[in-house]
C-alpha cells in the first residue's frame, strides 16, 4: 500500500501511469467494499458492483475533484448499489441465502459472533433501502449528513429522518431476535 | 473570394463540434459491439439493458465462469419479449447460480459442467450435492447427470429424490444410460405412474443389473437408496 | 431501552468489520481498465462548454434527418408483431443423442412457416427454418448439438411460440414456456 495522497496519485493516472490507479484501489476497495456487502447482502453482487464503481471511476476521473475522490467514489458506488438492488428478484434471495452459507460456513468466526453477524445481516435486510443506506452511511461509514447530502442527492433532513427510523426498526427487531 | 471565405467560415463553425459528434453517432451505429468489454451478441438489446449486461458478463468471465448460458438467456429474454428489467433478474439470477456451482464443482470444472451445475442448482441440488457427484462422476464430465438430474425434476420428480437417484448411478453408468434413465422415467410418468415409484422401481431394476451404487453418500428420500446385490 | 441501544451499538460495531473481498479484486479491476480501449484519462474536455455558432444548412437538415430515421429504426428493431393467429400443432422431437444430430418435428397443419429458436442458434427465429415433409402438416429440422442442455421452443408463422408438447419438460421465466432437451456425448 502506498503513502502517496489520493491527489498525487489521480495526476500518475491522468498522466497515463495506469498502474497507480491500483494504489487507489487498495486504499479504497475494503471502505467500499464493505458499504456495498452491507448494502446488498450478497457478496457476488456487492464485488460485481464495487468492480463497475472502480471501473466507472476510472473511465472519467478526469471530472473527480483531486481533493475529493473519497466522497466522489461513494457517490459513485452508492448509485451502483441502489443499480443493482433494484434488479434483486424474489427469486434470487434462495441463491443468496445459499452463497451467504456458505460464506459463513468458511469463515469460522466464533459461533457468538456469528450470530450477531447473522441477526444483524437479517435486521438489515428487513428495512426499506432507502433507510439501510443512510444507516449505513451514517453509522458504519461514519460520514457526516453534509457529505450524505452530497453522495446521496437526498435533504439532510430527510436523511436525519432516515436515519432515525432505521434505528428504531433495528432496535425492535433486534429486541426480538435477543428475545428468540 | 467572399463566397470561398464565406464557406472555410462555415466549415470552420461546423467543423469539429459537429463533425465530432457525427462520427460518434456513425461509429456507434456501424460498431456498436467495438468498444470494450461488449459482447457481440448482446448488441440486440436496447440501452441501459445492454451496458448492465455487459458488465455483467464482463465480470462473470472476470470470475472465471462460462457466460454463454448468461448470454442465451439474455437472448431468451428478448426474442420473448420480455422487458429489460425482466432480462437483467433472469440473468442476474442464472450468474448466481452460476457462481455457486463454479464454487462447489472446483477450478477444474468445464465451461459446460458449471452450466450444468448451475442448472441442477435451480432444480434443487446443493452445492455439496453437486461437489459430492463431481466426485463420484470422478474424470467423466458432470454435463449429462447434472443435465438428467434437471430434467427429472422439470418432470415431476421431487429433487431429494432426483438427486439420491442421480447418485444412486453415478459411479456406474455412462451418459446414454443415464439419457435412457430419463426416458424411461418420463415415460412411466406419462402413462400415470407416480414420480416417486417410478424411481424406485426402475432403480431396483438397475440394481438387478448391478448398475447402481449401494450407501451413496448423497442419496437421499425414501425409495431411493437402492444397494447393490453382493 | 438502554439494553436495546446497546444491543445496537454492538450491532453496528460488527457492521464495522471488513469485508472478506476476493484476493484477486484489485487484479480483476485492472484487468478490466486495461482491455479499456477509451479511457477518459485526461481531464474532460472543454470544448463543449465554449459557445459555438451552428448554421444550419440544408444539408446538415438532411444529415441529421436520416441519423433520426436511422436511429428510430434501430430502436424498433426485435420488437414483435402484431398478435398471433392461433394455429392448431400438434408435435413430436426425437433426438439421436449417440450422432449428436437431434431432428426437430412438429405438426402444424395449416402453418405458413415454422422455426424452432433456442440455446442452440441465439433465439433467432429466423436462424432455423423448419421444412415441409409432407401434405400432413409435418414440419422438420435436424440441427447438431453438442453435449448439453438447451432450452427452446418453435415458432409458427413468426408469431406463435410453442413448447415441444412431446416433452415434459418444461422451463420458463419469461412468460412463454419453453421445452428442454439434454444431449449426450457420441
Amino acid at each position: 500500500m502506498t503513502d502517496e495522497s489520493d491527489q498525487s496519485l489521480i495526476s500518475r493516472v491522468l498522466g497515463g501511469d495506469r498502474d497507480s490507479f491500483a494504489g487507489l484501489v487498495e486504499r479504497y476497495r475494503d471502505r467500499l467494499g464493505r458499504y456495498a456487502v452491507r448494502m446488498l447482502g450478497n457478496q457476488t453482487d456487492a464485488e460485481d458492483a464495487l468492480q463497475d464503481t472502480f471501473v466507472r471511476a476510472y473511465r472519467s476521473l478526469g471530472n473527480c475533484r483531486p481533493d475529493g475522490f473519497g466522497p466522489w467514489l461513494y457517490g459513485i458506488l452508492v448509485n451502483r448499489c441502489r443499480t443493482y438492488a433494484a434488479r434483486r428478484t424474489r427469486s434470487q434471495e434462495v441463491v443468496v441465502a445459499n452463497e451467504l452459507a456458505v460464506n459463513a460456513a468458511a469463515v469460522g468466526h466464533s459461533a457468538d459472533r456469528d450470530a450477531i453477524r447473522d441477526a444483524i445481516s437479517w435486521a438489515l435486510g428487513q428495512l426499506p433501502s432507502e433507510q439501510r443506506e443512510a444507516f449505513l452511511l451514517k453509522h458504519v461509514e461514519d460520514l457526516s449528513y453534509e457529505s450524505m447530502e452530497a453522495i446521496t442527492g437526498a435533504r439532510s433532513s430527510a436523511l436525519r429522518m432516515r436515519v432515525f427510523r432505521a434505528r428504531e426498526e433495528l432496535r425492535k427487531l433486534l429486541a426480538e431476535e435477543v428475545r428468540d | 473570394m467572399k463566397a470561398t471565405a464565406s464557406r472555410v467560415g462555415i466549415v470552420g463553425t461546423l467543423g469539429l463540434g459537429v463533425l465530432l459528434l457525427i462520427a460518434a453517432l456513425l461509429l456507434m451505429a456501424a460498431a456498436p459491439s467495438q468498444a470494450h468489454g461488449q459482447e457481440p451478441r448482446l448488441g440486440k438489446l436496447p440501452e441501459p439493458a445492454r451496458s448492465e449486461l455487459n458488465t455483467l458478463v464482463t465480470a462473470a468471465n472476470q470470475r472465471g465462469l462460462p457466460t454463454e448460458a448468461l448470454v442465451d438467456r439474455a437472448l431468451e429474454g428478448l426474442a420473448k419479449g420480455a422487458s429489460a428489467q425482466a432480462i437483467i433478474a433472469a440473468v442476474g439470477r442464472l450468474r448466481d447460480e452460476l457462481v455457486v456451482a463454479h464454487r462447489a464443482l472446483g477450478p477444474g470444472a468445464t465451461g459446460p459442467e458449471v452450466t450444468a451445475g448451475a442448472n441442477a442448482i435451480r432444480a434443487g441440488a446443493s452445492g455439496d450435492e453437486l461437489t459430492r457427484l463431481k466426485t463420484l462422476r470422478a474424470d467423466r464430465s458432470l454435463v449429462v447427470a447434472a443435465g438428467v438430474f434437471a430434467d427429472l425434476v422439470a418432470s415431476g420428480v421431487p429433487a431429494d429424490t432426483a438427486i439420491g437417484a442421480v447418485m444412486a448411478l453415478a459411479a456406474d453408468v455412462a451418459d446414454a444410460d443415464y439419457l435412457a434413465f430419463r426416458r424411461t422415467i418420463q415415460r412411466d410418468i406419462a402413462v400415470g405412474v407416480s414420480p416417486m415409484a417410478a424411481i424406485d422401481v426402475r432403480l431396483r431394476g438397475l440394481a438387478e443389473q448391478g448398475l447402481t451404487a449401494g450407501d451413496t453418500p448423497g442419496s437421499v428420500g425414501g425409495g431411493t437408496r437402492v444397494k447393490r446385490k453382493p | 431501552m438502554t439494553d436495546h441501544d446497546e444491543v445496537l451499538e454492538r450491532a453496528i460495531e460488527g457492521l464495522k468489520a471488513p469485508p472478506e473481498l476476493s484476493p484477486d479484486f484489485t487484479v480483476r479491476v485492472m484487468a478490466s481498465i486495461a482491455a479499456d480501449e477509451t479511457p477518459e484519462r485526461a481531464p474532460r474536455p472543454r470544448w463543449w462548454r465554449r459557445r459555438w455558432t451552428i448554421e444550419v444548412t440544408p444539408l446538415s437538415l438532411a444529415a441529421a434527418a436520416a441519423l433520426g430515421v436511422l436511429a428510430v429504426g434501430l430502436s424498433r428493431a426485435g420488437r414483435e408483431g402484431p398478435v398471433p393467429t392461433v394455429v392448431e400443432t400438434a408435435a413430436l422431437a426425437t433426438s439421436t443423442p449417440a450422432a449428436q444430430v437431434t431432428q426437430f418435428l412438429l405438426v402444424a397443419p395449416g402453418a405458413d412457416s415454422v422455426s424452432v429458436v433456442g440455446d442452440f442458434n441465439d433465439w433467432s427465429a429466423t436462424a432455423t427454418p423448419l421444412a415441409r415433409a409432407n401434405g400432413d402438416g409435418l414440419w422438420w429440422v435436424t440441427v447438431p448439438l453438442s453435449p448439453g442442455r438447451y432450452r427452446y421452443a418453435f415458432v409458427v408463422n413468426g408469431t406463435v411460440w410453442r413448447p415441444d408438447p412431446q416433452t415434459s419438460v418444461v422451463e420458463d421465466e419469461f412468460g412463454r414456456p419453453n421445452s428442454v432437451v439434454t444431449i449426450g456425448g457420441a
